[in-house]
C-alpha cells in the first residue's frame, strides 16, 4: 500500500508529550526491576512452594484430620480464608466495572491492578473449597454431570450456586482483565524487541486501533461492565447465602446478601490500597497515580466501613428484638465468650479505625491509609473468622458446644496463599503494565 | 491512499471535519487513533456495533440452559425433599442468571473477535503498530 503523508511538526505538540510521558511512566515501571524485586518475588515463590503446596500435600498425604475442623466446628478457616479471598476479588471488578459505568476518572489509575488483584484473589479462593474437600482430586463431584447412580447434583443448594457463582466471576473477570489490556497489549509490542515483542504482538490480536476495531471494543468494554457489575452483587451474595439459607443461629438472616457485599467492597478497597500504595513508590508512578485518586477510594473505603458497621450493629439489635434465645445467645457469646478478641477486633479494625478518614487531610496521607488499610484486612479476616467459627461453635444445643483451634497445616496453607498471591501480583507488575496506558491517555486534552 | 497523521486529536477532528465538507464519503475514510475518539465515531455516522446481538444471543441461550438444564435433571430422576416442588424457579434463578453473565461475556468476546476482524494475523506477523498518533487514511478512486 503506498501513502502520500502528510505530517504535523509534532513531537513538540503538548498532548503528545503528555501521552509519550505516561506511556513511558508506565512501561518504564515495568521494565527495571532490581534485585530487590526479583528477591522478593523468589521469596514469595518459595514461600507459596514450601507453605501452600508443602502442606496442602502433606494434608493430601496424612489426611483432612490434621487440620482442626472437627464436630460441631466442620468449617474452619480454610472456608474463612475462601469467603476472606473472594470478599478481596470483589473490589476489583467493582472499580473497574461500576466506575466505569458511572464515569468516573479516578478508575483509570487502580483499574488494571485491581483487576489483576481480582484474577489472583479468585484463584486464592478458588483453591480453598478444594483444600477444604480433603480428596481433592474429587473435586469433579461439584460439578453437574450424571454419576453412577444417574444422580445429578442438587441445583436448589447454595453450595452449587457457589460452584456457578465463582467459575462465572473467575470467567468474566479473566475475559474483562483481557479485554482491558488488549490496546495495551499492542503498546506494548512498540515497546519490545525479540521474542518478547512476538508474545506481546500475538496477545493483542493484532490490535492497531481502527475505527472499527474501537467501536466493537467499546460495546463490548460496556457490556462486559454492565454484566460485572451485578455479577458483583450476586457472587458475594451466594456466598453469603451459604450461610444464610442454613438454620445455624447467626447465619439465618436476610440482612446477610448486602451485608457481605459491602464487607467485600470494603476489604476489596483496603487490599487495592494496601497493593497500590507501595507499588505507586516502587515504581515511581506519582504521575499516573495522583494522591486525589488514593482519597477517592479513601472515601468509598470509609462509605462502606460505616455500612458494614451498621450490619454489625443492627444484627445485633435483630437478634435481640426478635426473641430468639438461640439467636441472642450467639451474638452474646460472640461478644463475651471464647472468641471475644476476634470479635472485639473486628469491632475495633472495621468501625474504628476507618473513622479518622473523615479527616480530609488523613485520607491525602500515603502512609495513613496504607496502615488503615492492614487494619481493615485483618478486621475483614476476623469479621468471616467470627461469621462462621462462632456460629458453628455455638449452636443450639449446648451439649454439642465447642471451640476450634486452627493446627499448624492449616496456618501454613493460609500463609502459603498469601505468598501465592504477591508472587502472581508482582509477576504481573513486570509482565504487565500496571495502570490503563490507554484510558490514561484519553484523558489528555 | 493519502495519509494524514496528527499529534492532537483537536487537529484530527478538525481535518476529519474538513474533509467530510469537501465531499469524501464516509466509508472512504479509515482511522487509527491512540484511544477511541467518540466524537469521531458520530462524525462517521459508525453503524451500531454487532457485539450487542453476540453478547443479547449469548445471554438469551445462558437463561435458557440456566432454568432448562436444572429442571430436566430434576425431572430425570424425581426426588420429593419436604414437600417442596421438583422444578424449583426460585433456586433455579440463580443459576440462570449466572449462566446468562457466563453466556453473554463469552459470546459478546467472540463477537469482538468476529466483528472486528480479530486476531489480525498479517498485523501479529508484519511490523505494523498500534500508533500514539491520529491517522487518517483516504481511498483514492
Amino acid at each position: 500500500m503506498e501513502h502520500n503523508a502528510t505530517a504535523t511538526s509534532a513531537s513538540a505538540h503538548p498532548a503528545a508529550v503528555a501521552r509519550l510521558k505516561i506511556e513511558r511512566d508506565v512501561i518504564m515501571a515495568m521494565q527495571k526491576p532490581g534485585l530487590l524485586y526479583w528477591g522478593l518475588v523468589g521469596l514469595f515463590g518459595l514461600g507459596f512452594a514450601v507453605f501452600l503446596l508443602g502442606a496442602w500435600g502433606l494434608q493430601i498425604w496424612k489426611g483432612v484430620g490434621l487440620g482442626g475442623q472437627n464436630n460441631p466446628v466442620g468449617w474452619g478457616i480454610y472456608i474463612v480464608n475462601f469467603v476472606f479471598w473472594v470478599g478481596i476479588a470483589h473490589s476489583g471488578t467493582l472499580i473497574s466495572a461500576v466506575l466505569f459505568l458511572f464515569r468516573s476518572k479516578f478508575r483509570a489509575s487502580f483499574n488494571r491492578a485491581a483487576e489483576a488483584m481480582t484474577v489472583i484473589a479468585v484463584m486464592c479462593a478458588g483453591m480453598y473449597p478444594l483444600i477444604h474437600l480433603g480428596r481433592a482430586w474429587y473435586f469433579f463431584w461439584l460439578l453437574p454431570y450424571p454419576n453412577q447412580r444417574l444422580l445429578w447434583t442438587n441445583f436448589k443448594s447454595p453450595l452449587e450456586w457457589d460452584v456457578f457463582a465463582v467459575s462465572t466471576y473467575l470467567t468474566i473477570s479473566v475475559v474483562f482483565f483481557y479485554v482491558g489490556l488488549i490496546p495495551d497489549l499492542a503498546i506494548l509490542k512498540r515497546y519490545t524487541r525479540g521474542v518478547s515483542r512476538h508474545i506481546y504482538s500475538a496477545l493483542s490480536l493484532g490490535w492497531t486501533g481502527t475505527k472499527r476495531q474501537w467501536r466493537n471494543y467499546n460495546m463490548l468494554y460496556a457490556l462486559l461492565a454492565g454484566l460485572a457489575a451485578p455479577l458483583v452483587l450476586s457472587v458475594h451474595s451466594v456466598v453469603s447465602w451459604d450461610f444464610a439459607m442454613g438454620l445455624v443461629p447467626g447465619w439465618h438472616t436476610t440482612i446477610f446478601a448486602p451485608y457481605f457485599v459491602a464487607g467485600a467492597i470494603f476489604s476489596g478497597c483496603a487490599m487495592v490500597l494496601t497493593l497500590c500504595i507501595p507499588m505507586r513508590k516502587l515504581q515511581h508512578l506519582e504521575h499516573v497515580m495522583p494522591i486525589e485518586h488514593f482519597e477517592k477510594l479513601a472515601k468509598t473505603m470509609l462509605f462502606t466501613s460505616m455500612i458494614v458497621g451498621y450490619a454489625y450493629t443492627i444484627e445485633f439489635l435483630l437478634a435481640y428484638y426478635s426473641g430468639n434465645v438461640y439467636e441472642f445467645g450467639i451474638f452474646k457469646d460472640r461478644a463475651t465468650g471464647f472468641y471475644k478478641f476476634q470479635y472485639w477486633g473486628m469491632v475495633f479494625c472495621n468501625m474504628i479505625v476507618p473513622l479518622p478518614l473523615f479527616v480530609k487531610k488523613l485520607r491525602r496521607n500515603l502512609k495513613w491509609l496504607f496502615i488503615t488499610s492492614i487494619f481493615v484486612n485483618i478486621g475483614m479476616w476476623l469479621e468471616r473468622f467470627v461469621i462462621i467459627i462462632t456460629s458453628l461453635a455455638h449452636e443450639f444445643d449446648p451439649y454439642a458446644w465447642g471451640q476450634y483451634h486452627p493446627r499448624a497445616v492449616e496456618k501454613s496453607i493460609m500463609v502459603g496463599t498469601w505468598c501465592f498471591f504477591f508472587f502472581m501480583f508482582l509477576l504481573f507488575a513486570k509482565f504487565l503494565p500496571v495502570v490503563a496506558i490507554t484510558e490514561k491517555k484519553e484523558e489528555v486534552v | 491512499m493519502d495519509r494524514h497523521i496528527y499529534q492532537s486529536e483537536h487537529d484530527f477532528m478538525h481535518k476529519l471535519e474538513e474533509l467530510l465538507k469537501s465531499g469524501v464519503k464516509p466509508e472512504e475514510i479509515e482511522t487509527r487513533t491512540p484511544h477511541p475518539v467518540h466524537h469521531a465515531e458520530e462524525l462517521l455516522a459508525e453503524p451500531q456495533s454487532n457485539v450487542r446481538l453476540f453478547t443479547l444471543v449469548g445471554g438469551i441461550c445462558g437463561v435458557a440452559t440456566g432454568y432448562l438444564f436444572p429442571s430436566l435433571t430434576a425431572l430425570d430422576w424425581p426426588l420429593y425433599v419436604g414437600n417442596k416442588p421438583l422444578v424449583g424457579i426460585p433456586p433455579y434463578t440463580v443459576i440462570a442468571f449466572e449462566l446468562m453473565v457466563l453466556f453473554g461475556g463469552l459470546s459478546g468476546f467472540l463477537g469482538l473477535l468476529v466483528t472486528a476482524r480479530m486476531p489480525g494475523v498479517r498485523t501479529i506477523i508484519s511490523d505494523d503498530v498500534f500508533p500514539d498518533q491520529f491517522e487518517i487514511y483516504v481511498k483514492k478512486d
